[in-house]
């Protein structure tokens, strides 16, 4: 059945607010569909949960592989495979939500199951009696999609995988200091089937691959010692993303910069202007923007924990506040190429978007769910969700989570060098250290893995214990230029940790290398 | 012991063992290991004065390592039926066949002699959703009191773990764990006040004083107004302390020290096992049997894990020791802490504060990460409720901080200890690794600048 949006279409029903973009619909016809007993086991438990009372719910069968190869040096120190597979029911009784999951999916365990979910949904109606209006979805009755790939990393032998790590091991461990090394390849796939109330059933299936390589050099005495860890992100990708790391040629560089670390200059604390690089930068923007541009955090919905925002409430800040300068533009996007959060639907059968979050250095909207859009369409005019439900697995239950949010770079194709040659005394950050920042998003203090000092436009010495401490609203307006498309890339997490229970969500962001002025720089040592 | 007649949530001792020995029927490697974590975990989570979700999961996760001499490999998976584990156990095999060795691969421990624990509590394995919704209600109910807005979370856990080698190695444990945690912030955003606490026990969380003390709080915290940032003689209240702490259970380690990457290296080589490093009044110590704060009496390899003095007055006492290097430094193997006591004495929170001339009083902290790993210190913030003391007595509320503290250092400049308490020492709420500490009074705790957050 073809259930497929055009463009046109679905801006009209997405509503017409200047700054909503259309979805980048993901129908794909090569992608995997719903199995047979899975599709039945998701409409019995559709019908045992409606008997059971709600008025809406939606139910997932996902099933997690993950596999993971470890070394240290030249041994290995983990190789596993792991499979989660269950299902989780969301019921609507009343207004008032609830969830359970089992690992059993025999029918009358199933059945049993959305009963569960129906019972505790309208236990907490008695107790708490509220109302919930959830936005309007399309439906989408046979929906498919899969990560775009070359290369299934489940094909790819552990010997390959360890075969590789041991050669990265052993380049970094020529360069004299360096003593220990660590490295590892996680590949991921998840594949979740979504069936809700109002007829929807997407079946689809993500790939992530995660590397990572950890250099540490210690001083002749024992007396100190310095880490590198290498700047390759996670991304929704096959193995392809693997080979095209390159990481026997690059590691040579990140064990050299781990031992030249122990007799860096100290950090001299005080304003330093910073370019700061993508692999750095990207980790800066998800806590800076993307986190406090959630809907229900600035709600108080997390307020026992990930806490509120400094973008709230929405009356007052929504197309008011100026979060940076006009060359800042921020989006919202579950389309990325290479994305870990791209998807064809959200968890609530949402199609995959693009909307603007920070338009020209103005904050135009938050991240919303289907049972969020409402709270502020006066607003935003915009009635339905802009698809940003997810489940970390099977046993979670789905709320709003992080898209992909990414700064666009300079119209004009500044490179890294035009942008360090536009600083006078500055220092270059690459790679993300130590991180933290209050819980409603304003004062923050960030690391990374290497520093350069920047004298008259030219990269000088490597310096060391760097961090920078600043508010977000004076930081961002603190942007004095950005690098161009081709400094763009990608930073990534696969953990980022939300909810309570918590919860995992695998989020990308991307953005160029940019420079701000006169940022607060402590020493750490 | 804590049991009584109702069902236990996860596997039973017997249905355990079967699972084990019908895994290790199958298996054909030299080695096989069998690890079954089985259980419920339940939550109920409240904002803006209503229930917003509330849930339960039930699940059995079943680890199959395989070894060939020195090559090994694991597979997890909750698929429990014959063709499932089968082909469990056939996978796990096969990537230990082509996994490279492992050259400290050590062969699976036999029968071990274990201290057993029961730390299951039935009043929190039969903690009903209703239940819990009524507790959650009680904060709610604070709340729209004073006209302010509640948001809590109460999280259960229940279950059974169970690890059996083909060295006919069999352990099993089962445990309960609830956290209960409350804040209540004003309509205008101004304020907001937490309390919480945490246990194996349902019947020691106390949720009408949670809620009595969130509501104190958020009310005492209104009007706060700036201090200088710079370092302070600060009250650590329970939580507050036990945060930090948690960042040291991982330090504990002889490996790290001996290879030069901790604070615990010594100069030259080796370690500091012996050395006074902290103020005399500082003994930790970590013991799986600690009421209300139990844990598994052994590890995922089935090594007994019993009582252990990790600090005794100061004096850095022990490290602990993987199989592999323990036998190449020719000591006994010791696993790391499993829970973190810290002693104290009989003070309370105002005894500590009376002590004080000019000092902080902070209630918790919030998104605490590592600097420097070289002197064990983070960085965060401090939330829902900081003070500035003077002349004895809480003067008035005072705005956030960021912190920048060597926890080395802190524990080397305590000046007081109170009564130590279980407390809810993980940032998410979530039940995690038991942890009883004191108040701590404090001097020199480097607040580093100021936060607006609220």
């Amino acid at each position: 059945m073809n259930n497929k949006l055009d463009r046109r279409e679905f801006v009209k029903l997405a509503g017409t607010a200047p700054f909503t973009a259309a979805a980048a619909f993901q129908q794909q016809a090569t992608a995997p569909g719903p199995d047979a007993s899975e599709r039945d086991l998701v409409l019995l438990a559709l019908d045992a949960v409606r008997s059971a009372g709600a008025t809406y719910a939606d139910v997932r069968i996902q099933r997690g592989n993950t596999e993971t190869v470890a070394t240290r040096e030249r041994q290995i120190t983990n190789v596993s495979r792991n499979e989660t597979y269950g299902i989780g029911i969301r019921a609507l009784v009343g207004g008032s939500w609830g969830f359970a999951a089992t690992r059993d999916l025999a029918r009358d365990a199933v059945a049993a199951t959305a009963k569960q979910a129906a019972a505790i949904a309208a236990g907490n109606d008695k107790v708490n009696p509220v109302k919930t209006a959830l936005a309007p979805v399309r439906r989408v009755p046979d929906g498919r999609w899969i990560t775009p790939h070359e290369i299934d990393p489940f094909t790819i032998p552990i010997e390959q995988k360890a075969e590789l790590l041991f050669k990265t091991n052993e380049e970094a461990l020529r360069v004299k200091g360096v003593r220990f090394v660590t490295s590892g390849i996680n590949s991921v796939r998840d594949s979740r089937l979504l069936g809700t109330t109002e007829g929807s059933m997407i079946q689809q299936t993500f790939l992530r691959m995660s590397p990572n390589v950890n250099v540490t050099a210690v001083s002749g005495d024992n007396s100190d010692f310095q880490t590198r860890s290498a700047a390759m992100p996670p991304r929704g990708a096959g193995w392809e993303y693997i080979i095209s790391l390159q990481l026997n040629e690059n590691v040579l560089r990140w064990a050299e910069e781990a031992a030249a670390k122990l007799t860096a200059a100290p950090a001299q604390p005080g304003q330093w202007d910073l370019v700061l690089h993508p692999s750095h930068l990207w980790l800066t923007i998800h806590e800076s923007i993307g986190h406090p541009t959630e809907l229900d955090r600035a709600m108080g919905y997390e307020a026992n924990f990930a806490g509120t925002s400094f973008l709230s409430p929405p009356e007052r800040v929504l197309n008011k506040f100026k979060y940076g300068p006009p060359m800042m533009n921020i989006i919202g996007n579950r389309t990325e190429p290479g994305g870990c959060s791209t998807c064809g639907w959200d968890d609530e059968g949402v199609p995959a978007q693009s909307w603007s979050i920070v338009d020209k250095g103005i904050f135009v909207n938050y991240q919303t769910t289907r049972e969020m859009a409402s709270w502020i369409s006066n607003l935003t005019k915009i009635r339905e969700s802009l698809g940003t439900s997810y489940g970390q697995n099977w046993g979670s239950i789905p709320f709003p989570r992080m898209p992909n949010v990414s700064l666009q770079p300079n119209p004009q194709d500044l490179s890294e060098e035009d942008v360090i040659a536009a600083t006078k005394r500055g220092i270059y950050i690459e790679g993300d250290g130590s991180f933290s920042i209050d819980q409603q998003r304003y004062n923050f203090q960030f690391g990374g893995q290497v520093f350069w000092e920047i004298n008259n436009g030219k990269r000088t010495r490597m310096l060391r214990d760097v961090a920078y401490q600043a508010r977000t609203p004076n930081f961002w307006n603190s942007l004095a230029l950005l690098g161009g498309k081709s400094t763009y890339k990608l930073g990534a997490a696969l953990n980022d940790g939300k909810g309570q229970p918590q919860q995992s969500n695998a989020v990308s962001h991307g953005c160029p290398i940019a420079l701000f002025r006169n940022v607060n720089i402590i020493n750490t040592a | 012991m804590q049991s009584n007649t109702s069902k236990r949530h996860g596997l039973s001792s017997d249905e355990s063992r079967r699972l084990c020995d019908k895994i290790l029927g199958m298996a054909r490697a030299d080695h096989t290991r069998v690890n079954v974590n089985s259980g419920i975990s339940g939550f109920t989570r409240t904002a803006i004065n209503r229930i917003t979700t509330a849930g339960e999961t039930n699940n059995v996760n079943v680890q199959i390592t395989s070894v060939f001499g020195k090559r090994v490999a694991s597979v997890n998976t909750n698929r429990l039926d014959d063709a499932s584990l089968e082909r469990a156990v056939r996978d796990a095999e096969s990537l230990a066949r082509i996994a490279p060795e492992n050259p400290e691969y050590l062969p699976e421990l036999g029968e071990q002699k274990y201290r057993e624990v029961d730390g299951y509590y039935a009043s929190t394995g039969d903690l009903t959703t209703e239940a819990r919704a009524r507790a959650a209600a009680l904060g709610i109910k604070a709340a729209e009191s004073a006209k302010f807005i509640a948001s809590g979370f109460i999280d259960v856990s229940a279950g059974s773990e169970a690890v059996a080698t083909s060295n006919r190695l069999f352990a099993y444990s089962s445990g309960t764990g609830v956290a209960s945690t409350l804040t209540i912030r004003t309509p205008d955003g101004l304020s907001s006040g937490w309390a919480g606490d945490e246990g194996s026990d349902w019947n020691t969380i106390e949720s009408d004083r949670i809620a009595a003390d969130a509501l104190r709080k958020c009310r005492e915290w209104r009007g706060k107004t700036a201090l200088d940032p710079g370092k302070y003689e600060v009250v650590l209240e329970p939580a507050a302390a036990g945060m930090l702490m948690l960042r040291m259970l991982g330090t504990f380690d002889a490996r790290q020290a001996d290879e030069g990457r901790s604070f615990f290296s010594k100069r030259g080589g080796g370690n500091r096992v012996g050395e006074k490093l902290f103020d005399e009044r500082v003994t930790i110590i970590s013991d799986p049997a600690e009421k209300n704060a139990e844990t598994s009496h052994f590890t995922g390899a089935g090594m007994p894990v019993q009582r252990e003095a990790w600090v005794e007055k100061g004096v850095l006492k022990s490290l602990a020791y993987s199989r592999f290097w323990a036998m190449k430094q020719g000591v006994a193997a010791k696993p790391g802490p499993s829970n973190f006591i810290m002693s104290g004495g009989d003070a309370s929170v105002e005894d500590l504060i009376k002590s004080v001339k000019r000092g902080v009083l902070i209630t918790r902290f919030w998104y605490i990460r590592p600097l420097n790993p070289r002197i064990i210190s983070f960085t965060g913030l401090t939330r829902d409720g900081t003070f500035l003391i003077e002349n004895g007595k809480v003067a008035r509320p005072v705005t956030n901080f960021r912190f920048n503290q060597s926890l080395t250092e802190l524990l080397a400049n305590v000046e007081m200890l109170g009564r130590p308490v279980r407390v809810s020492a993980d940032e998410s709420s979530s039940t995690g690794t038991p942890v009883i500490v004191p108040p701590i009074k404090v001097k020199d705790f480097e607040l580093a600048s100021v936060s607006d957050a609220i």
